[in-house]
């Protein structure tokens, strides 16, 4: 399966906004839960709880959805494929991993939010598991994007057979990716 | 350079690379340390605790800072 360049440009500014923006909006999740542990003031407590639940449902869940959606998508359609090259895989395996946990996760910032709203003075309770979930992702999310952009060398053995077919088929593969200028690929 | 890392790699060995081999490790180590962290939290609450109590909200004691509501 393969895009027309103008479709493929699309797809991948999408994809790159979508992955960025969960970057982001982890890293202000992440703000929320340390100003409610360090200023312990029920009203900030309360804030940073519902502000948390919201930020979740709301911007980070779909942003990671839309992220690894839209990147299985992107890697079908160019010749880095899915299961080819190790960066992509690894990639493919944080972002599952990331969003599964997010998943898993969200019910429980729910339910820490609800108490919150309900509560005259500081719960702290939860605030420190908050720190460990958006700290984790963060790192995942860091990786991802550090793959993304050094593209480490390493086909997996299915990559390696994949490449044996197409060379015995094809007489000329291309020589460029064509996400990229040629000035670039052929330096 | 012959080929740089924005095309697809043809020309290195069919073994598995080093830094997968490295990053592997780190990252079952770094799994590990997240379940064993978040199995050992003690503010380790959730919708799935409310149903061994029958009480709700009563998993998840506050720590109360004597901060009152205006």
């Amino acid at each position: 399966m393969t895009m027309a360049p103008g479709l493929r440009k699309f797809v991948l500014t999408a994809h790159v906004t979508s992955s960025v923006g969960w970057l982001g909006a982890v890293v202000a999740y992440l703000a929320l839960a340390v100003a409610a542990l360090t200023i312990r003031d029920a009203q900030t407590v309360r804030a940073a709880w519902i502000a948390m639940e919201l930020t979740g449902w709301f911007v980070i869940v779909p942003l990671a959805l839309a992220s690894l959606l839209i990147g299985l998508l992107q890697s079908l359609s160019t010749p880095w494929g899915l299961f080819r090259h190790y960066w992509v895989l690894v990639k493919l395996l944080l972002t599952v991993f990331a969003a599964i946990i997010l998943l898993l996760h969200m019910p429980t910032v729910s339910y820490f939010a609800g108490i919150a709203a309900e509560m005259d003075s500081a719960n702290l309770a939860g605030l420190r598991g908050e720190l460990l979930h958006a700290g984790g992702g963060l790192l995942v999310l860091l990786v991802t994007t550090t793959l993304s952009v050094y593209k480490p060398r390493g086909m997996t053995p299915y990559g390696w057979r994949k490449q044996r077919k197409e060379s015995s088929s094809i007489p000329a593969p291309p020589s460029h990716h064509p996400d990229y200028p040629e000035d670039e690929s052929t330096r | 350079m012959s080929q740089t890392h924005l095309e697809p790699d043809r020309g290195s060995t069919g073994s598995t690379p080093r830094w997968v081999k490295m990053f592997g490790i780190i990252a079952l180590v770094l799994v590990l340390l997240f379940v064993i962290l978040h199995l050992a939290d003690p503010d380790r609450h959730g919708p799935r605790r409310d149903t061994q109590s029958g009480e709700p909200g009563g998993q998840a004691p506050p720590i109360a800072q004597g901060v009152q509501q205006p």
